[in-house]
């Protein structure tokens, strides 16, 4: 009988390069799908600071000698003697740190979902670079690269990651500065105290966080029936259940209250907190994170003016 | 014995047993494999899980199962055995087995012979001598002691006799031959009936102290044995006699047999509890009762079932004879009123239509009665008188009463048995001195010896005979003074009797006693009907040659050459005079086994001076177990996997496979257990739901082949024409039906299509029948041979589906066939359609020609009644129709064109409405007609 679930690629977790191979083969992969998806999102946003289609009008200034003639807005200049140039909605490049957890936990996948959580959370990522990137938001990976501005971020960063050598378990977050944002997706399975423990230091820099918890359904509903061994993949320690469906309803209790621990410590920093499920689309997490993103970015801005 | 008799091959092996515990213990600590899971959030279910899983146990019914499981492997491989052969009479010098081979040990001879082998063959292991003796042969036979493969064969060949045992002789012997080996063991296979002398018998047999003495008998005595027959007035009665020991209730049927062993006659004869002996009576007209040669117990396979019959149980006509036609106002005074009384219950009586003698003689001689009565008439014409003496020394029985006539008649030598005086002698009255005399007890001579004298009869007038001297043994009932009342003789073959007392109560009351009934039906019993010998003509001392006899097993077979001739004086079943019918064609004797006073009592079990070990009759039946445990332990085995997958949680999770297992589960004890569920659901007939269905909506239905994919064809093209027909028309078919046309009723179906292919078998001879009665019944068969381009060209050019259609159609009424013509119903039934494709286009579509029917051309559409039985094309109709789920064509038309597609459904269309309303559209042709005369 097949099992609920496995650890997709079956690499050695020591060989580096094997790893490394492998990601570097399911990036391209990922990166069209994070294409997909940030194109589904996009058409639905609004308030960004973006030259084109639905900018935001900022105000109108006089047109002063030596401007680009082409910068003059002709109608609202006919309605006296002046001449104004339009002027656009303030923007200041704002940078992002992306991470997406690279733990031997994330390649899990249970039947019941159509990828893995690394899978997912890369495809998250990247979208979100995509996006970011087209918003001209400066986009960096912890470790990895240094935030950098590009149009093409989301492939760059990409490319980025298929040459990186191995990834520690925890980024590297010594390089966030103030006012920056951080999105980390993960499994965030490990016991709160620690993960707070090595988030805190964001919150002391004043950054903010954007966790994007990406569960495995099987993880949150325990669909374990009979006497189950269960083994971690990361540590690979075994613990055997006699009858896992006695299991379940304690488990769940624990599962979740981890979650709301996490998810309350969150916003009591301001950040934001968002559970995306491996078997859901995952265009509706982007869309999630990026409203958080939004709704946060007014709100610094606001702290920062 | 033992109430479990079980023993094992390998007992040793039981020692496994003491293993158990230790199969528990480990059983106990080997919990069954978990599954393997990754799971990431194994941390939080450690949290979950405090307690490590310590040696995980099993759930104490699984290891009970196991255990089990264990123990019948255990069991199994010791090789237990069932009813184990007990070995008896190990040890003694010498083994004397002395067989009741009687006709009550036919029924069950072979497990008598297969017990007795049982103890041959334990004699041949210790190498003992055999004395075999069997009760019912020759006194003088071989009986050994014969070493165990001669005693084996002679075994072997012996076989039941229809003969009772003859113990006494046979068992002495037997104690001649074991004299020689004090000690030896006697085994008794007896018939569990005790005969005469038998506690003398078995004293005899233990005379010479046996060693040991085995005891078989059988465990119920389950013979029922005919032992009556009689032929009464309204049925014939058969008296059957059961063994003392069976007290339940029981019925048996009886039947009677005539001479060529049919069955002619029946009845049920119950027993009731405790009763041995019950009577049935055969309902029969006593024409076909007169026919039976032999009654016999059904199911009774040896020779007391059985019993033969003679003259002496038919029933005897009795023409009555009397010249004085008395008053109808008073029939007691009427001379044959108690005659006819008294022998009714037990004759038939034939009274002649006219009183006139010349022609009332030959008229009752012409019944050919065995007894005469004449009442009261003296003189008889020459020619009457010549006939009855002929009659009487035939074997008649005249049976003459005296009365005035009489009494003033001449005597009549041949008539009469005795000279009588002339007039008659009257005793008592008003100028007698004497008194009425009483009857006296019958003399020893005569045929009345055994009965009851009737005191209570007084004689008043009688006639007298002449003294003479012979007088004495001549009379059968004489008067209290000595002067013979019944005189009787024999002539020729047959009797005169007379009566010196009229039949009428007028100068006695014998008429009207108990008497005159027994000693009138004596006289019948005593006669024969005609054509018949009777036992009289035995007396000669001429023995009768054996005719038919009775087997052992109780059916009736011819003479062996053992039998010999039965004596008179030999009324004893014997080997030489087996039971049987002994005479020949023109008449025999029943010789029958048992009297039909004769009781069947059980045989007690003899006092023996040595231990007496009691063994039973019965094959063979030790059974190994081996094969039962190890089945029941692989059912075991297949239970333990269940639960381990239940236990895995690999049921729960799938639960199709748990409905699966479930199922499979359900159905393995539904079988081992459900016998009286199967039952139940017996109300329905077969195949009454596919009947239900098949006309409860219009199903199109096709022959199913045989070959896969051109039925699928038939099919998806059914289905496609179905799905058309709803579209476009009224009719809403069903499901296409698939059919055999061996098998199935077909009467169902307007129509049937039929692909042909060669490559399908050849339908059966039935199967062609059955479409002929389909077709005859008004089915109409679509015929297609799917070859219009792969027939060649040319006109006589043939496929092979052609051949076979042909080979089909020999078997068929085919009506005179011509292509659909032009104004044909066909044509115009819903579309009008000049012609019918289908996947190819250019064959024409065959139909029954209406060559009668008139063409005129004013009508668009030929008249004509009926509808085609049987329409050929060959233009693959079904690959044309045939759509896939999607309603999307499967195969292409040829040429490919949607048109013809259109077309060929259309053909479907007209067919399907030509088939379902007959000629009714050509009748449709006069509606604007009819409209426009109605003005519209």
């Amino acid at each position: 009988m097949a099992k609920i679930g496995a650890v997709s690629p079956p690499v050695a977790s020591s060989d580096a390069l094997v790893r490394a191979r492998a990601r570097a083969a399911f990036l391209p992969d990922l990166l069209v799908e994070a294409r997909r998806v940030a194109n589904n999102v996009i058409a639905g946003w609004h308030g960004r600071r973006k030259r084109g289609i639905g900018e935001n009008f900022w105000q109108f200034r006089p047109y002063v000698e030596g401007e680009a003639v082409a910068r003059i807005d002709w109608r609202r200049s006919a309605r006296d003697e002046h001449l104004y140039v339009r002027d656009r909605e303030w923007e200041a490049a704002h940078t992002v740190w992306l991470w997406a957890d690279p733990s031997p936990s994330m390649l899990y996948r249970s039947q019941l979902a159509p990828t893995s959580k690394e899978a997912r959370a890369m495809v998250l990522i990247l979208a979100l670079a995509e996006l970011l990137s087209r918003s001209g938001e400066r986009i960096g990976w912890p470790g990895v690269t240094d935030p950098f501005s590009a149009r093409n971020g989301a492939e760059r960063l990409a490319a980025q990651l298929m040459h990186a050598a191995q990834q520690p378990q925890r980024p590297d977050l010594i390089q966030v500065r103030r006012f920056s944002d951080v999105v980390l997706a993960g499994d965030f399975l490990d016991p709160v105290e620690e993960t707070i423990g090595w988030l805190d230091q964001l919150a002391r820099r004043g950054a903010r966080a954007h966790l994007i918890e990406v569960a495995d359904p099987a993880e949150e509903g325990f669909p374990y029936f009979g006497r189950t061994e269960f083994t971690d993949p990361e540590s690979g320690e075994k613990l055997t259940a006699g009858r896992a469906e006695t299991l379940a309803g304690e488990y769940r209790r624990l599962y979740l209250a981890r979650r709301e621990e996490l998810s309350s410590w969150c916003k009591r920093l301001g950040w934001s907190y968002t559970v995306h499920h491996t078997d859901r689309p995952s265009s509706q997490a982007l869309v999630a994170v990026h409203l958080a993103m939004s709704a946060e970015a007014g709100y610094a801005m606001e702290g920062s003016l | 014995m033992n109430w479990l008799s079980l023993s094992f091959a390998q007992p040793f092996l039981l020692w496994g047993l003491l293993a158990l515990p230790v199969i528990w213990w480990l059983l106990r600590l080997t919990p069954p494999r978990p599954q393997m899971e990754t799971f990431p959030p194994l941390k939080i279910l450690a949290r979950v899980i405090k307690r490590e899983e310590t040696p995980h146990k099993s759930p104490w019914w699984l290891t009970l199962l196991r255990l089990l499981l264990a123990a019948l492997v255990i069991l199994a491989l010791a090789d237990p055995v069932l009813n184990p052969r007990e070995r008896a009479a190990s040890g003694s010098p010498a083994l004397a087995i002395v067989i009741d081979n009687g006709w009550a040990s036919a029924a069950d001879w072979d497990e008598r012979v297969a017990t007795a082998a049982r103890l041959i063959d334990d004699a041949r292991a210790d190498a003992q001598p055999v004395v075999l003796a069997l009760t019912a042969e020759e006194q003088n036979q071989e009986i050994g002691p014969f070493d165990a493969d001669t005693a084996l064969e002679r075994l072997n060949a012996a076989r039941p006799r229809p003969v009772p045992v003859n113990r006494p002789a046979i068992y002495g012997r037997v104690a001649a031959a074991l004299e020689d080996f004090p000690g030896a063991a006697v085994a008794i296979l007896s018939d569990g009936l005790a005969s005469t002398g038998d506690e003398a018998a078995f004293n005899q047999l233990f005379s010479g102290n046996p060693g040991e003495v085995l005891w078989a008998t059988p465990d119920r005595l389950r013979m029922t044995a005919a032992t009556d027959a009689q032929n009464t007035a309204e049925a014939f009665e058969v008296t059957a006699t059961r063994a003392a020991g069976d007290a339940a209730p029981r019925q048996v049927v009886a039947y009677a047999s005539d001479d060529k062993g049919r069955r002619i006659a029946e009845t049920t004869i119950a027993f009731g509890p405790g009763e041995t002996r019950a009577k049935g009576a055969m309902r029969v007209p006593f024409e076909l009762r007169n026919d039976f040669v032999s009654v016999g117990i059904e199911g009774e396979n040896q020779a007391a079932g059985l019993r033969v019959l003679d003259e002496n149980t038919k029933r005897r006509r009795i023409g009555l004879l009397s010249q004085s036609e008395a008053d109808q106002a008073q029939p007691l005074l009427s001379p044959l009123y108690y005659i006819r009384r008294a022998l009714s219950p037990y004759a038939d009586l034939v009274e002649p239509s006219s009183a006139e003698l010349t022609e009332a003689i030959p008229e009752l001689l012409a019944r050919k009665p065995a007894v005469i009565v004449m009442a009261d008439i003296g003189t008889l014409p020459e020619a009457a008188r010549r006939s009855i003496i002929d009659w009487v020394n035939g074997g008649g029985t005249l049976v003459r009463f005296a009365g005035p006539r009489l009494a003033a008649a001449e005597n009549d030598e041949d008539l009469l048995p005795v000279r009588l005086r002339l007039g008659e002698r009257s005793l008592g009255g008003a100028l007698s001195w004497t008194e009425p005399q009483s009857v006296a007890d019958f003399p020893n001579n005569g045929p009345f010896s055994d009965l009851a004298p009737p005191r209570e009869v007084v004689v008043n007038r009688q006639v007298l005979a002449e003294p003479s001297p012979d007088i004495v043994e001549r009379s059968w009932a004489n008067l209290a003074d000595g002067t013979p009342l019944v005189t009787g003789v024999q002539r020729g073959q047959g009797q005169v009797v007379l009566f010196h007392v009229t039949p009428e109560a007028t100068w006695s009351t014998l008429p009207i006693s108990g008497s005159f009934v027994e000693m009138l039906r004596r006289i019948v019993q005593l006669s024969r009907n005609q054509g018949t010998i009777n036992e009289a003509n035995a007396e000669g001392g001429k023995a009768l040659a054996p005719y038919r006899m009775i087997s052992a097993d109780g059916l009736l077979v011819p003479p062996s050459p053992e039998a010999e001739p039965l004596a008179n004086d030999s009324p004893a079943v014997t080997l030489k005079n087996p039971p049987g019918l002994y005479g020949s064609e023109e008449g025999v004797v029943a010789h029958n086994l048992l009297r039909p006073d004769a009781e069947l009592t059980p045989l007690g079990r003899p006092e023996a001076p040595a231990p007496v070990t009691a063994i039973r009759y019965g094959l063979d039946e030790q059974q190994p177990l081996k094969g039962p445990l190890f089945a029941a332990a692989l059912a075991l085995l297949a239970l333990d996997s269940l639960a381990v997958l239940w236990l895995g949680g690999r049921l729960r999770r799938r639960p199709k496979m748990a409905r699966t297992a479930a199922t499979l589960l359900a159905v393995a004890l539904a079988l081992g257990i459900g016998g009286p569920d199967m039952a139940r659901a017996q109300d329905e007939r077969a195949g009454e739901a596919d009947a239900i269905e098949a006309i409860s909506k219009t199903r199109i239905a096709y022959v199913v082949t045989g070959l896969a994919s051109l039925d699928a064809t038939s099919r998806a093209g059914m289905a496609g024409l179905s799905q058309f027909l709803a579209d476009k028309t009224a009719l809403e078919p069903g499901e296409p039906a698939g059919i055999n046309i061996a098998t199935d009723e077909l009467a169902f179906y307007p129509l049937i299509y039929w692909p042909i292919d060669p490559a399908a078998p050849m339908p059966s001879e039935e199967a062609v029948a059955r479409i002929d009665a389909y077709m005859q019944s008004g089915g109409t068969v679509l015929f297609d041979t799917r070859d219009q381009y792969s027939a060649g060209f040319g006109a006589d050019a043939t496929s092979p589906a052609t051949l076979r259609l042909r080979e089909i159609l020999s078997g068929l009424n085919v009506p005179p066939l011509e292509p659909v013509p032009e104004d044909h119903v066909l044509t115009k039934s819903f579309f009008i359609l000049p012609e019918f494709p289908g996947r190819y286009r250019g064959s024409p579509l065959w139909v029954e020609a209406s060559l009668n029917a008139p063409t005129r051309t004013d009508r668009p559409v030929r008249v004509g009644d009926g509808v085609t039985p049987i329409m050929i094309t060959g233009n693959d109709l079904a690959g044309a129709w045939a759509i896939d789920e999607g309603g999307r064509p499967l195969l292409p038309t040829v040429p490919n064109d949607p048109l013809q597609r259109l077309h060929a459904f259309r053909a479907g269309v007209n067919i399907m409405m030509y088939m379902l309303t007959g000629n009714y559209k050509s009748d449709q042709v006069h509606v604007p007609i009819l409209l426009e005369r109605l003005g519209q």
